[in-house]
């Protein structure tokens, strides 16, 4: 038996004096709220009304358990405010990058504070985003996804100290100020007709760019552009590789809001299939995996540092035209 | 990156000084990710210096020397015609950039000029034509008769290109992939990688059969005199003799490149007189067809070596 459904039924009846008024109050059918009290007269071992006048009166019995009855629904109506209210004063935990800019998060947690839900930011390391939503410490995060399948994609780029302290040729526009892409083999140390070759800025990487799939497809990029073996690096932390990019010392590997933000200059890599590519996941929790709404899945992307709109397509590079096989023979 | 043990480089050198010129060279190389075997000797005084120098390598293109010494005593002892002419199909012929291995229409050649072919633009079609008619197998066996334990001929050119498709099936980068894969791995999965089966030599070995060649302790003299000139015909400049480039200065060398392997040996002859004998074999840990660092890197180390050695 349904106590609560009961007792309800009841003092409607008490309050209106009429068992079809109780029902519609209720919004439930009349012999339906007639069956319940019929249940609860059984259940107390006496009538609480007596039907026998036209207008239905409340039995001795009726009245004495009144108060307790409006008790036990005041206290059920209670313990479901103060659940409600609990469940909206939950902290979503959301796993986002390192280095994702504040203001943009700002954006994400007041967007969710208008739709009555509190969002925390936790910042972590790809490989923690992943195993929080598996755990249940996070409920949503950006997740890194290989390129083919991701459906937010930030584009990559070389920080470089702001150009009046060292400007790095390749990321100052040459025409009118229009940004050009940085192309990997531009970064070849040049042979110099003066002595020793030239010393070249090593190129930093995040714990962003440090999961492995994107990692080895950078490190083969550059070996392919004829880049020196170990002139792209994984950085320490990344104030302090900020800190030596600042300076001159080393290119740094980031999406252009993380440079921007830091005074550096920023310039893309041309190669665009070298980029960072998410997915926002819920957790995949019991009873069931939680839905993104998609309001979140773009502003999280927008704080990683993706552009507006929709991604476009990928160009991948293609092969540089040669007889392949004779590639695979002993050469000379 | 990972916790692979350090490699140290046995150095071998005639003296202090030589040792530093040694180990200047193999710290060079190893800033590039490049393992390998380094050798150069004073043809002349014997000194010499260079590390790992034992280490039996896949040779790829540099066992066109001894295939072309072993042709050249042929010829010597008058039992094959440098002026033979041998046919070389397109569909038929082997594999590679260069010569007759790019050619697309059939085309006869003397047998003196496969042997041009073969040293000169490192011809693959060139040196299978010369396998026909002298057998892997005989070529190995002239070797050890000769003396040069450290040499061993096992496969013809094509063998490499056949391995090396039939594990990536054409893909360069995928073999590529396979190949420093495996060298960390320790295990073969394109069998002309494999010392087991590969033509292989070591530094040592090398520079002892270019010493032969020079000296004429070897063969005939009229076949060494032939392979000198051969090899100082070659076109390829961008290793050993990248920083040992001038008209004061001779060049005679093979270079041998063959997915991640980058070698060449060579004799350096200047106006002075001074005579060294050169081999550097090496494979980089890097996916990388060109990796024009490391060829000039070996350039460098060429140098270094000839100036310390020379008198």
């Amino acid at each position: 038996m349904d106590l609560l459904a009961h007792l309800e039924a009841y003092v409607a009846t008490v309050d209106e004096s009429s068992f079809s008024r109780a029902a519609d109050r209720l919004g439930i059918a009349q012999p339906l709220l007639s069956r319940r009290i019929k249940t609860l007269e059984a259940h107390f071992g006496g009538l609480l009304f007596d039907r026998s006048r036209r207008q239905v009166t409340t039995t001795e019995l009726g009245l004495l358990l009144l108060p307790y009855a409006q008790d036990v629904l005041d206290r059920a109506q209670r313990l479901g405010q103060v659940a409600r209210s609990a469940r909206r004063a939950q902290v979503r935990a959301v796993g986002v990058p390192m280095d994702c800019a504040p203001v943009a998060l700002a954006r994400v947690i007041r967007a969710a504070t208008e739709r009555g839900i509190t969002l925390g930011m936790r910042e972590l390391p790809p490989a923690e985003r992943v195993s929080g939503l598996a755990d249940g410490s996070l409920t949503y995060a950006l997740v890194r996804v290989p390129r083919e399948q991701a459906g937010v994609r930030v584009p990559l780029g070389l920080a470089s100290a702001a150009p009046s302290e060292a400007p790095e040729p390749a990321a100052v526009g040459a025409s009118g100020g229009r940004r050009r892409a940085i192309h990997l083999e531009d970064l070849r140390p040049r042979r110099s007709r003066h002595g020793e070759l030239p010393a070249v800025l090593p190129v930093l990487t995040l714990t962003e760019d440090q999961v492995p799939y994107a990692h080895d497809r950078l490190v083969r990029a550059a070996a392919r552009a004829g880049l020196p073996e170990g002139l792209v690096r994984p950085a320490g932390p990344a104030a302090t590789a900020l800190a030596e990019t600042l300076a001159g010392g080393a290119l740094l590997l980031c999406a252009e809001p993380f440079a921007r933000q830091h005074g550096a200059s920023w310039a893309p890599l041309a190669d665009t299939a070298l980029h960072r590519g998410y997915d926002v996941q819920g957790a995949r929790g019991r009873p069931a995996a939680v839905d993104v709404p998609d309001w979140l899945t773009a502003l999280l992307a927008a704080a990683a540092g993706a552009p507006a709109g929709a991604p476009d397509t990928l160009r991948l590079p293609g092969p540089v035209a040669e007889d392949a096989s004779s590639r695979l023979a002993a050469r000379g | 990156m990972s916790a692979e043990p350090v490699h140290r480089p046995a150095c071998v050198a005639g003296d202090g000084a030589l040792l530093d010129v040694a180990e200047a060279v193999a710290a060079d190389w190893a800033a590039l990710g490049v393992r390998g075997s380094f050798l150069a000797r004073n043809l002349d005084s014997g000194e010499q210096l260079g590390f790992d120098v034992d280490e039996a390598m896949p040779l790829a293109s540099v066992v066109k020397v001894p295939l072309a010494l072993v042709v050249l005593d042929r010829i010597a002892a008058g039992e094959l015609d440098p002026a033979r002419p041998v046919t070389v199909d397109p569909a038929t012929s082997s594999i590679g950039p260069t010569g007759l291995a790019a050619f697309r229409h059939p085309a006869t050649v003397a047998v003196g000029d496969l042997l041009l072919l073969m040293l000169s633009v490192s011809d693959n079609a060139a040196a299978d034509a010369l396998f026909d008619l002298v057998p892997v197998a005989e070529v190995d066996t002239r070797l050890r008769a000769w003396g040069c334990a450290g040499i061993r001929v096992r496969h013809r050119m094509n063998h490499m290109y056949e391995c090396a498709a039939g594990a990536a099936g054409n893909d360069f980068s995928l073999a590529l992939e396979l190949a420093v894969r495996d060298e960390r791995a320790g295990r073969h999965t394109i069998e002309t990688l494999d010392p087991a089966h590969a033509n292989l030599g070591s530094a040592s070995a090398l520079v002892d059969l270019l010493q032969h060649v020079w000296t004429d302790e070897i063969s005939q003299p009229l076949a060494t005199a032939e392979l000198r000139r051969l090899m100082g015909f070659q076109v390829f400049t961008q290793r050993l003799a990248s920083e040992l480039r001038a008209d004061t200065l001779r060049w005679s060398g093979k270079t041998g490149t063959f997915l991640h392997l980058r070698h060449e040996i060579g004799v350096v002859e200047a106006e002075s007189g001074d005579r060294v004998a050169l081999a550097a074999l090496t494979r980089a840990d890097r996916r990388a067809g060109l990796a024009p660092d490391i060829d000039l890197a070996m350039g460098i180390g060429a140098r270094r070596a000839f100036e310390a050695l020379r008198g």
